[in-house]
């Protein structure tokens, strides 16, 4: 049996969504086989009766073990650093994060929100949010880049906007079952068995992808997207490929860019003027290439792509 | 004489719109006065201004994690009349499922994650109902719940088919959408439809039907049904229907009396060409206004938005139309009930006032007789509403379930009228302008403003479902639509106060919440608990 804590700070509720639409496990699942006990959530109807307060109190002082701490949505610092613009059963919800931190032998950040900062965090980041133990890129967050729960690991960061329901489930499972050791993370403390491969990784596009056949404009079935369209599957961090997304899916199946949700920068350049689904180009070169891949690279492998390139590469091949 | 007031501080519960708290003011065991606030900040339309024309696409979705299908419809369509673009028909039918397959995605896990599991509390333990709704709608455990929780994540894998995810996708674009379906798709998606018809709509919910359900018209053809046959009786709704009278919920709950919807659903062919004054005459769902009092109906139009601030955090004039805001978030979040008390603003009607948003409001204006002939027509809930005595927690409810046949019906339209080898997407010119997008969440009246000038937005505004509901007192003192609907409310035990979890979760607010219950004299907290 092992203790759940779910609170939600600066956050729409999609990680949570996104979590309830899971399967094999699915929620109810993981309190009836994996003997998950979910001591709150705000949105799974646990009764608490005159007992919220008391619960919490209980997990802060230790009276209780609360062996996973699960955080959705950012740290709100707003306004001049007294997160009263959060405010949570008569406290900001920043002080609520500090002292339960404290106490969690893990400490799962769940979304964009909690491990980076995500949408509220875009500029001019109106309400001060922060990730747990990033901002962006830069390792510290509100728990300082020190920090580690009681089992020993930094803040388990499961990134995404929203985070697949499997990388939550698998998670949570992992850890109630005693697994935890065996989670091994990145330099952005993400679980590499999720975080390592590519959006790109089995997308239907890929053939597209390697003859350079673009898909200039949306709503067709062919072409790659990220030679016109802003995707950053090539770049981007996530099994979304791999793992389908409510079971039948992904975005870039479906025709619509990666946005590099798993990835501390997400929204990319602030979502300024000209950067909403269009590639970035320098003299018609990519500002941001395929992992890995340099300018001179790009261009030998662009030009023996298209040199290359079959005559049904500029056919729908996904015909109705 | 009466006794002495009592003050209940709820706090928090909000969670979409931001947290909620809520303060009510018993007397002799019922509500007599309310506050509603508001209680988080996150500045969306702050982080929105100077930023990419579509950028409102990738942002707003994100505003709201359960009904983001919505907000993207509405940013789409803002864009839409802003870059005056032609929208093909696949792409109208495809926004149009989407948003759909969204809506029935949240009847079950709204009505079993959050609104059932309050029929199992010790409350109502002397209901001949309540061994039964132990049974089912325990959470977790319940057996209905555990079917009801895990098949509401169906419905969205149509979502996935065109969007590539639920939530958080942005394949709505002005001009059309990012996919193009093909015959698999469209295959899958009619197999994941009549699923949960099968497994849960007509097995679980009607115990009949759906055609059953369809041939009900009047109040009586209703309690023909329910009388009909046990399975009637004994379904989700019939017990629902059942237990909600034993225990009185169409007490309590009544409200203002007024009520808005922006409609939903611009019809594939009557809306290529879309711009704001065009909306209302191109919509299958009307828009409208209904005023309980007079009983008259008219259509809604934005133009007669107004947010008032007088009790709000932001440090600007009253009285605007969304076009003239700045959203200058107050420093100080003081709270003060006789000052500024929340994050929401006051919204109003400049000639109706205080209007309540969501299901129940949808179906009372798909009663009236105003609007388009060809316009949906629907009178049950408006029969039921005045018979029953105007609106109630138990009403409500009904209205949001009693949608779930005609959200299906027109999910089969859009799926049956998709022609796959025509257009999705006609790339539109991107030009400076003004733009509304609107749509009907599942709870309620959404919509976006957007400017765009040189190139970039230079306003944007969102008026969200719950800030019609919740909103704080106008100006002229009026209260918000739930402030209101929270008077009257019988509180049996001050200790667990579920009636007013009751009201708030009828408004389906998405509201998470914990109630502290202060003692009027002492300020010692009395109770604390979850409305959602």
């Amino acid at each position: 049996m092992a203790n759940l804590l779910w609170l939600q700070g600066g956050a729409c509720s999609g990680n949570t969504m996104s979590f309830l639409n899971a399967e094999e496990p699915s929620a109810c699942d993981l309190v009836t086989d994996f003997g998950v006990n979910v001591l709150w959530h705000p949105s799974l109807g646990m009764e608490l009766g005159d007992n919220l307060k008391k619960l919490l109190n209980s997990l802060t002082s230790g009276e209780m073990a609360l062996d996973i701490f699960v955080f959705e949505g950012t740290v709100v610092n707003a306004p001049n650093g007294t997160g009263e613009w959060n405010r949570f059963a008569g406290r900001p919800m920043k002080d609520w994060v500090a002292d339960l931190a404290k106490v969690a032998a893990y400490t799962v950040a769940i979304g964009d929100c909690a491990t980076w900062g995500g949408i509220p965090a875009t500029a001019p980041n109106p309400s001060d949010s922060e990730g747990l133990q990033f901002l962006k890129r830069k390792h510290g967050g509100f728990l300082g880049a020190d920090y580690k729960s009681k089992a020993g690991l930094p803040v388990i960061n499961v990134p995404g906007c929203p985070a697949h329901p499997d990388w939550i489930t698998q998670i949570v499972v992992a850890v109630a079952t005693g697994r935890g050791g065996d989670l091994s993370l990145d330099e952005f403390q993400r679980p590499k068995t999720f975080f390592t491969s590519f959006t790109q990784t089995g997308c239907t596009r890929n053939m597209h992808f390697a003859y350079k056949v673009s898909a200039t404009e949306f709503g067709q079935r062919k072409g790659c997207l990220f030679y016109d369209l802003g995707c950053r599957g090539p770049m981007t961090h996530s099994p979304c490929n791999r793992i389908l997304w409510n079971r039948q899916s992904s975005k870039t199946r479906a025709g619509m860019p990666c946005m590099g949700c798993t990835e501390p920068e997400f929204p990319f350049f602030e979502l300024m003027p000209g950067t909403v689904f269009k590639t970035q180009t320098v003299m018609g070169v990519p500002k941001d290439m395929p992992t890995g891949v340099d300018k001179a690279g790009y261009i030998k492998l662009t030009a023996a792509a298209k040199a290359a390139s079959p005559a049904w590469a500029e056919d729908d091949i996904f015909v109705v | 004489m009466p006794s002495a007031v009592q003050t209940l501080d709820i706090s928090p519960v909000g969670r979409v719109e931001g947290d909620l708290d809520v303060r009510v003011n018993i007397q002799d065991g019922v509500v007599v006065d309310a506050w509603t606030q508001a209680e988080l900040f996150r500045g969306f339309e702050v982080i929105l201004r100077d930023k990419d024309p579509q950028a409102g696409l990738v942002v707003t979705p994100r505003a709201c994690g359960i009904c983001g299908a919505s907000h993207l419809t509405c940013a789409a369509w803002a864009l839409d009349t802003a870059w005056q673009t032609e929208v093909p028909r696949n792409a109208i039918l495809a926004r149009n499922l989407g948003q759909l397959v969204e809506s029935l995605q949240s009847l079950p896990r709204h009505h079993y994650g959050l609104f059932m599991i309050d029929y199992t509390n010790k409350n109502y333990s002397k209901s001949k109902f309540y061994e039964e709704a132990v049974k089912r709608w325990s959470p977790f455990t319940g057996t209905n719940y555990e079917i009801g929780v895990t098949i509401s994540g169906k419905p969205v894998e149509i979502y996935a088919l065109l969007g590539g995810q639920w939530p958080h996708s942005s394949y709505m674009v002005p001009g059309g959408v990012m996919c193009a379906p093909t015959l698999t798709d469209v295959t899958r998606a009619w197999s994941i439809l009549e699923y949960f018809r099968r497994d849960w709509m007509e097995k679980i919910w009607l115990g009949c039907s759906l055609e059953r359900y369809e041939e009900i018209k009047t109040y009586d053809d209703f309690k023909a049904w329910l009388d009909e046959k046990p399975e009637h009786a004994n379904s989700d709704l019939g017990m629902f229907w059942r237990m909600s009278e034993d225990c009185g919920m169409d007490k309590f709950g009544r409200g203002h009396g007024q009520f808005v919807s922006w409609g939903y659903l611009p019809h594939e062919d009557k809306y290529q060409k879309p711009t704001i004054d065009g909306r209302n005459a191109a919509l299958i769902m009307k828009s409208g206004v209904y005023d309980g009092k007079t009983d008259q109906f008219k259509l809604m139009d934005q133009k007669y938005t107004r947010e008032d601030t007088m009790h709000s955090w932001y440090d600007e004039p009253g009285g605007l139309h969304p076009f003239d805001r700045t959203t200058i978030p107050t420093q100080k979040n003081t709270t003060n009930m006789a000052g500024q008390y929340s994050w929401s603003t006051a919204v109003r009607h400049e000639e109706n006032g205080r209007l309540e948003a969501g299901p129940l409001s949808r179906q009372l204006i798909a009663g009236g007789k105003h609007g388009e002939s060809w316009q949906h027509y629907d009178p049950l809930v408006l029969e039921m509403y005045k018979k029953l005595g105007g609106a109630s927690v138990m009403l409500r409810h009904f209205a949001r379930m009693h949608e779930g046949v005609k959200l299906y019906r027109q999910a089969e339209h859009a799926l049956r009228e998709f022609k796959l080898n025509d257009p999705w997407y006609i790339k539109p010119t991107e030009r400076d302008g003004r733009g509304w997008g609107a749509t009907e969440a599942i709870r309620g009246a959404l919509c976006h403003w957007i400017e765009v000038k040189d190139g970039k937005i230079k306003n944007y505004q969102i008026i969200a479902p719950t800030t019609w509901n919740v909103g704080p007192r106008s100006a002229d003192g009026v209260r918000g639509p739930m402030e209101q609907a929270l008077i009257g409310s019988p509180i049996r035990d001050v200790h667990d106060p579920v009636e007013v979890g009751h009201v708030c979760r009828s408004y389906d607010s998405c509201l998470v919440c914990t109630v502290h219950a202060h003692d009027a004299k002492t300020g010692e907290e009395l109770a604390r608990f979850r409305t959602a």
